[in-house]
């Protein structure tokens, strides 16, 4: 088998896995362990398939179905960017999929039959959205993976909040579709065809004859892509759909899903539009939202208490960086060939780190919560001294994500702000930008100091029939190896930027990108960034560790120069005897001038409370008239059946007499 | 050679700076004697060898004040003083400010990890400030790079060196000016000593450390100063162009004393504000540091 056979063959798998999750669904170990082990066959072949197109030359199927009267047929195609995608989500799917195995016991009360069989065919969803080259079966499986996602946020059946949650995503979302389907609509009348080469043709036309369309239809691709990837103010229901799935989804959500919002953005902007005056103006109103996005997100994300909350506010600040650095690389696509590829390399390999540390927040704080319960900062603390290996990750992931050298945050973050404030010669917006993200920076580093201060740090406050130790060895492994990936593409940048520059290139025009070597200079260990000519930019992992190793050691050497002993001591309260309880610093007042300065940037929209129609509330739910009446007909057929199987020898020889009898008769018959 | 001179320099050159302000500047404006130059010396090395009282037994505390003064160091072998930055060739203006921040990140955390009430409200005004003064930094340093176009410290101090103060780039000393306004504020100084505010919150994210960690923080405190002076001085504050080996580091000693000298009697003349004022000022300078970026890009 090779290249797409094991593609295909790995979606047919995790076909498969659901509907052997679903049977088995009253077994929740079993369910749990098939379900890891569909997933991570499936990604172990995705991962075949997606390292060959990347390395070697992007893979192209055969038509494995066609819709005649729509010119359309399912072609699995697997190029450098799809690849990208197919990596990460592999990963993700494995880490998540693991740890929900232990997870799923805080859901006791809940049937599984909702939950694996769901996220298996998540799975498939994202991997078919990603590698088809077809607008319609990419509606198609956008729509599946709409679907299989909202029923995992609407989980938790009797909690009013999540279903609320879930409705709100489910609508925002169709909206965001009914965009995208109505530009194709529009497209597809042009040509009668649905394929992104035809598309191609369809814009390149309608732009010579009527440039306010397209700018239209530009724009209803941009709303549908920035909904999914929760760029505000499209994005609004992020924050309360993310955290009311169970956490494994959350993460894998916010590992795969939100991400595709950036995908569709480079797919439409760099395969259907010609090289243009408009790739540019899109550009540079795609990094403004991007801004705009980040800037109000990590704001709001300083005043959150509960954990999860805050990280999905973060998730959507880290997708304006990727908005950022993607819309500098199409504002740039026509200016400036080297900078535009280091850009929307930049935005890739956000989106790559985006991923790791995302999820890997999520599962810290799904850790925290199996533990504690809550997931309000306010109620736990401390759990470093309980959990060293979940506090260590989480230390990993916040400072991946606030972007401190040298994880993984920083390296991509490193690469954007570099190509927006030189990218600000050609265009002076963009430095402002710039700038805008690296005071964000800080505020996200603010943000998770609180998150890490109040929940791994300090004293340990939890209540007391909490068992205190360290989460199952399920749920630490994932956190653990994704842990490793944010540290690796810290230190050693360029393992990922060396595959990602042969996916940018890839879908930019031939001979349009630098070489590697040229731009970013041909050491494996320093990045030294070159543009036009002379070095404008260097970042050295290795080389800054070592200088930072050394000083380090010079540090502990002056420390130790006076010998000095250490003694055990109460905290020191200015002489009186306080409990701990009446001392505490309570979070909500960590920050109050600062957020007092900022309480208002995110505007609540009121909600128009609808009488909420009950029809199709009772239509959303699947389980009702079909899950269960299904279930029910079948048992009333097995229990008919089970009445002739009495277990009596004498009948079954009667049945065996009476059936050959008959079978005598038919051949007589005949 | 470059390593030893950074080092050395952000190492000994920050106490002993730290002692002149204290005996010609403060004791002089208090008109009293004031203590020997080298006191602050005698004050660290003293730390160094009393006992060390651990109130909460945590690695992160154990390890935050050697991270706090290795991050200056680095930041230090990042600045251009005089000479060409020894790690010049694996960091830029983006790799140098996040040192700096985790050098305030590890006083931060120093302070959360403590837990007592007067260090966390310490480290909530650290992050606050912190917030508020960074984005002057990073901006000067922005109009620097749009001069000389490159976001390499060294690259920016050369174009310093060649083209100098003059008034046809307003925006340089826009920048120059900005910064040296948060100046007072990075480097802790009253009025903006709002984080440690020794009479009011006993030192604040430092209340429960002691013997070396405590001499560490204040070591890195004294390397800190080097540190921002420096980047003031190499890149926005021309003379000392030019010279021979020896007179281009005496140049730059000498601007960076003047620095230090200038923030030490503002300190010594002024009372403390409250934070939510500080942050209202740095925002004033926010603006005009913005203004002077504009002016950068319009290419003056």
């Amino acid at each position: 088998m090779t290249g797409i056979t094991l593609l295909t063959s790995a979606l047919i798998l995790l076909v498969v896995g659901a509907i052997l999750t679903a049977l088995l669904s009253k077994s929740r170990l079993a369910c749990g362990l098939v379900a890891f082990v569909t997933v991570l066959i499936a990604s172990i072949w995705v991962t075949m398939t997606a390292w060959h197109a990347l390395t070697v030359a992007p893979v192209k199927g055969t038509v494995l179905l066609t819709i005649a009267s729509l010119n359309s047929s399912l072609v699995f195609t697997v190029d450098g960017l799809s690849a990208i995608f197919l990596l990460v989500t592999s990963l993700v799917a494995v880490c998540t999929t693991l740890y929900s195995i232990r997870y799923m016991r805080i859901y006791q009360r809940y049937s599984l039959v909702r939950y694996y069989p769901l996220l298996l065919l998540f799975f498939a969803s994202v991997i078919s959205v990603v590698s088809v080259h077809n607008m319609l079966f990419f509606l198609v499986f956008w729509e599946f993976m709409t679907l299989t996602s909202y029923v995992l946020v609407v989980f938790e059946t009797d909690n009013a909040a999540a279903q609320r949650a879930g409705l709100r995503y489910f609508i925002a979302t169709h909206i965001a579709t009914v965009c995208m389907l109505l530009a194709t609509v529009v497209l597809y009348a042009r040509v009668g065809s649905f394929d992104f080469a035809a598309l191609q043709t369809a814009m390149g036309g309608l732009m010579a004859t009527s440039p306010a369309l397209v700018h239209l239809l530009l724009g209803l691709f941009v709303i549908g892509f920035a909904t999914k990837a929760g760029i505000l103010p499209f994005g609004f229901w992020l924050p309360d759909a993310y955290p009311a799935a169970p956490t494994g989804a959350s993460a894998a959500f916010a590992g795969t899903m939100t991400k595709l919002g950036v995908y569709g953005i480079v797919r439409v902007f760099t395969m259907f539009l010609p090289m243009s005056h408009s790739v540019t103006v899109w550009g540079i109103i795609i990094a403004v939202i991007g801004t705009i996005s980040l800037f109000v997100a990590a704001l709001t994300a300083l005043q959150q208490s509960d954990s999860r909350r805050l990280i999905s506010f973060n998730i959507i600040s880290s997708v304006g960086y990727m908005w950022l650095a993607v819309g500098t690389g199409l504002a740039l696509l026509r200016i400036s060939p080297p900078l535009a590829t280091v850009a929307l390399l930049a935005g890739l390999f956000h989106i790559v780190n985006g991923a790791c540390y995302g999820s890997l927040l999520f599962l810290t704080a799904g850790a925290s919560r199996y533990r504690t319960g809550t997931c309000d900062l306010e109620k736990a603390g401390g759990l470093m001294h309980v959990m060293p290996v979940t506090a260590a990750a989480a230390i990993v992931a916040s400072l991946s994500i606030a972007g401190v050298p040298p994880f993984s945050g920083f390296s991509s973050k490193w690469l954007i702000f570099q190509s927006s404030i030189v990218g600000g010669f050609e265009i002076p917006l963009l430095v402002f930008l710039a700038i805008v993200a690296i005071f964000i920076s800080a505020v996200v580093l603010a943000c998770f100091l609180r998150f890490l201060g109040t929940l791994f740090l300090g004293k340990l406050r939890v209540s007391p029939e909490v068992e205190r130790r360290e989460v199952p060895v399920t749920m630490v492994v994932p956190q653990v190896v994704i842990g490793i990936f944010c540290i690796l593409f810290g230190v050693l940048p360029v393992v990922a930027m060396e595959p990602l520059h042969r996916a940018v290139s890839g879908m930019l025009p031939e001979g349009y990108s630098p070489t590697f070597a040229s731009l970013f200079g041909s050491s494996p260990l320093t990045i030294n960034l070159n543009i036009s000519g002379a070095s404008s930019g260097a970042w050295g992992a290795i080389g800054v560790l070592i200088a930072f190793a050394g000083c380090l050691v010079l540090a502990y050497l002056i420390s130790r120069m006076g010998g000095a002993q250490t003694r055990k001591v109460p905290m020191w309260l200015c002489g009186e005897e306080h409990p701990f309880a009446e001392v505490r610093y309570p979070v909500h007042s960590f920050l109050l001038p600062f957020n007092r300065l900022f309480a208002n940037i995110y505007p609540s929209i009121p909600m128009p409370r609808l009488p909420r129609p009950s029809a199709i509330l009772r239509a959303l739910n699947i389980d009702n008239w079909l899950y269960y009446p299904g279930l029910r007909l079948g048992e009333r057929i097995i229990q008919a059946i089970r009445v002739t199987h009495a277990g009596v020898p004498q009948l079954y020889m009667l049945w065996v007499i009476v059936g050959a009898a008959l079978a005598v008769i038919v051949l007589f018959a005949m | 050679m470059t390593f030893v001179i950074n080092l050395g320099l952000a190492l000994l050159g920050g106490p002993l700076l730290a002692g002149v302000v204290r005996k010609m500047v403060k004791a002089r404006v208090h008109s009293r004697q004031g203590p020997p130059i080298i006191q602050p010396f005698y004050d660290l090395f003293k730390l160094l060898g009393k006992e060390d009282l651990e109130s909460s037994p945590s690695l992160v505390l154990r390890y935050a004040p050697m991270v706090a003064l290795a991050a200056i160091l680095a930041a230090a072998l990042l600045t251009p003083m005089g000479l060409r930055p020894p790690l010049g060739g694996y960091g830029d203006m983006i790799v140098f400010a996040y040192f700096i921040t985790i050098a305030a990140v590890m006083i931060i955390l120093a302070g959360l990890v403590s837990a007592s009430p007067y260090s966390m409200m310490g480290a909530g005004r650290e992050i606050m400030l912190h917030l508020a003064v960074e984005p002057v930094l990073i901006i000067c340093l922005v109009i620097a790079a749009i001069k000389s176009g490159s976001l390499l410290m060294w690259d920016m101090a050369a174009w310093n060196y060649v083209h100098g103060l003059s008034i046809n780039t307003p925006s340089m000393i826009i920048g120059g000016v900005a910064l040296l306004l948060a100046l007072q504020a990075q480097l802790g100084k009253i009025p903006f000593d709002i984080v440690e505010a020794e009479t009011e919150i006993m030192g604040g994210p430092l209340i429960e450390l002691s013997g070396p960690k405590l001499a560490l923080f204040e070591w890195a405190f004294f390397a800190r100063q080097i540190v921002y002076a420096s980047v003031l001085a190499a890149i926005f504050i021309p003379w000392g162009t030019g010279f021979a080996l020896p007179w281009n580091i005496a140049a730059h000693l000498l601007k960076i004393t003047v620095i230090i000298v200038l923030v030490g009697l503002i300190d010594v003349v002024n009372p403390r504000l409250r934070v939510d004022q500080a942050m209202a000022y740095f925002f004033g300078v926010i603006v005009v540091a913005l203004v002077g970026m504009v002016l950068a890009l319009l290419g003056t």
